[in-house]
């Protein structure tokens, strides 16, 4: 995980994936979730489907967020408060970063 | 194989925060239990507190000397879990009568989840409530008024719950117009972390002869999926853990949905409460928003999780006690008529695991 997020601080998104039998481990792990054997990270497609979106009005996590699926990698992307989503649509990560608090975050913008 | 009862259970009154360590909220509602039982042969404290030692600390402050005694964490389904070993432990033979206690303290440092970063900036739970709900919605066309009948309902119930944390009911237009968090989920379809402790006393089948009226627990089913929000849910619109749970508890209580009395269910958020409803099988898949506003099944009389507050560690224990009560026929005013058979549904962590167990009493 902190190798994870050392990638992501520098702006990289980078997935564990099986030496083995090329499986994504997703969450972060040094072991894939199907054969057990070792993973090493990886460059993955960061374009996706969004599943799912909505405004949150949450103290210092304001935004427009979703639901992200990108080839079995899902997770929950920012997007630019005046995007149109729709659910379906294609979107690519644009950036992504780690937060004062330790947080990373993944931005997205819509496949026009 | 041997059965097991719950002999008796003590629900502390839940308060937002107080002065008290996570020991002491965990002895209070043990005082008259152990005061009447001095027999017990293991102590399981469900918490996410991360204090060490925390339930032996406990045991020796109530003057116990357990066999067994462990802290179990499982995050929102800490206390169905703890439960779920002492039952166990009682039907190998390791022990004959266990005292399950959940506590928690509003600020417990575990009762965050940190290491799912699939959640990105979006981290806090009503962020995943959001897009079930919204998926609910886009799917079956679920209403937002819909889900406010679930608040309204449980705030009524807890009204008569002395051991509540919110105890003024709230209208359909109050919850309607309350502040948005993430839509479409607004502050009176949320929980509230909170303090507050509960504790059950399972004795073996041989034990609880001497017991009048016992409860007995008929089943228990659970399932894990994940730990993270990613593998929680495939579709977001249903918990497969919780059908899961479900099925296998039904199987191995030999019990139908229709069979049940008396529920309750893991309504952290209102749109859980309607998930449930049709994991559960009460309500056909799709169908749990208007179920919302029929109430069949007495779901959630202490005022489920909306109503009571949301004590992390001690919310699953205090909801097998506030079923023990109903079977038991000991629940005041909140007493369900003629009730047999009561079923607790509890999640965690977006319902990436869950526990349902079925309570009965003897026909």
């Amino acid at each position: 995980m902190r190798q994870f997020l050392d990638y992501i601080k520098a702006g990289r998104f980078r997935v564990p994936v099986c030496t083995s039998c090329r499986t994504k481990a997703w969450p972060p792990s040094p072991y894939c979730p199907k054969c057990l054997s070792r993973t090493a990270f990886r460059k993955v497609k960061t374009t996706g489907t969004l599943l799912e979106f909505s405004s949150s009005h949450v103290r210092d996590h304001e935004g427009l967020f979703g639901v992200v699926d990108m080839d079995g990698i899902r997770l929950v992307g920012s997007f630019d408060p005046d995007a149109s989503l729709s659910v379906g649509m294609k979107v690519r990560m644009s950036r992504c970063g780690v937060s004062d608090a330790g947080t990373p975050y993944y931005w997205f913008d819509v496949v026009k | 194989m041997r059965r097991v009862a719950i002999a008796a259970s003590q629900t502390a009154r839940f308060t937002k925060t107080s002065e008290k360590s996570i020991f002491e909220l965990a002895c209070e509602p043990c005082i008259d239990i152990v005061k009447s039982v001095r027999d017990i042969d293991a102590v399981l404290l469900s918490t996410c507190s991360t204090e060490q030692y925390s339930s032996t600390i406990v045991s020796e402050m109530l003057g116990i000397k357990p066999k067994i005694s462990h802290r179990i964490d499982n995050l929102c389904n800490s206390g169905t879990n703890a439960i779920a070993s002492a039952y166990s432990m009682i039907v190998a033979g390791l022990c004959d009568s266990a005292l399950v206690i959940g506590a928690e303290k509003s600020d417990s440092k575990g009762n965050r989840l940190v290491w799912d970063i699939t959640r990105g900036s979006f981290n806090f739970p009503v962020h995943w409530a959001a897009m079930f709900a919204k998926a609910h919605m886009g799917r079956f066309g679920t209403t937002e008024q819909q889900m406010a009948a679930v608040s309204v309902k449980n705030r009524k119930n807890a009204a008569k719950n002395p051991n509540a944390l919110f105890r003024k009911p709230v209208s359909l237009e109050e919850v309607m117009s309350s502040r948005r968090i993430a839509d479409p989920i607004k502050l009176l379809d949320c929980s509230l972390a909170c303090d507050g402790a509960s504790a059950v006393l399972l004795l073996s089948e041989e034990r609880a002869k001497k017991v009048e009226n016992p409860v007995w627990i008929n089943g228990i089913g659970q399932q894990t999926n994940s730990a993270s929000f990613a593998g929680a849910a495939e579709n977001l619109s249903a918990l497969e853990t919780a059908s899961r749970a479900a099925h296998d508890v039904y199987r191995m209580a030999g019990v139908r949905p229709s069979d049940i009395d008396v529920a309750e269910v893991h309504d952290a958020f209102t749109i859980l409460e309607i998930m449930a409803y049709e994991d559960l099988g009460f309500a056909k898949k799709g169908e749990g928003g208007k179920y919302a506003e029929k109430n069949e099944i007495a779901v959630n009389p202490r005022g489920g999780i909306l109503g009571c507050g949301h004590p992390i560690g001690a919310t699953g224990v205090s909801q097998v006690s506030e079923i023990a009560c109903q079977l038991a026929g000991t629940a005041g005013k909140r007493q369900v008529k003629d009730c047999r058979t009561g079923l607790v549904h509890n999640l965690a962590a977006a319902g990436s695991s869950a526990t349902v167990m079925v309570l009965g009493v003897q026909k």
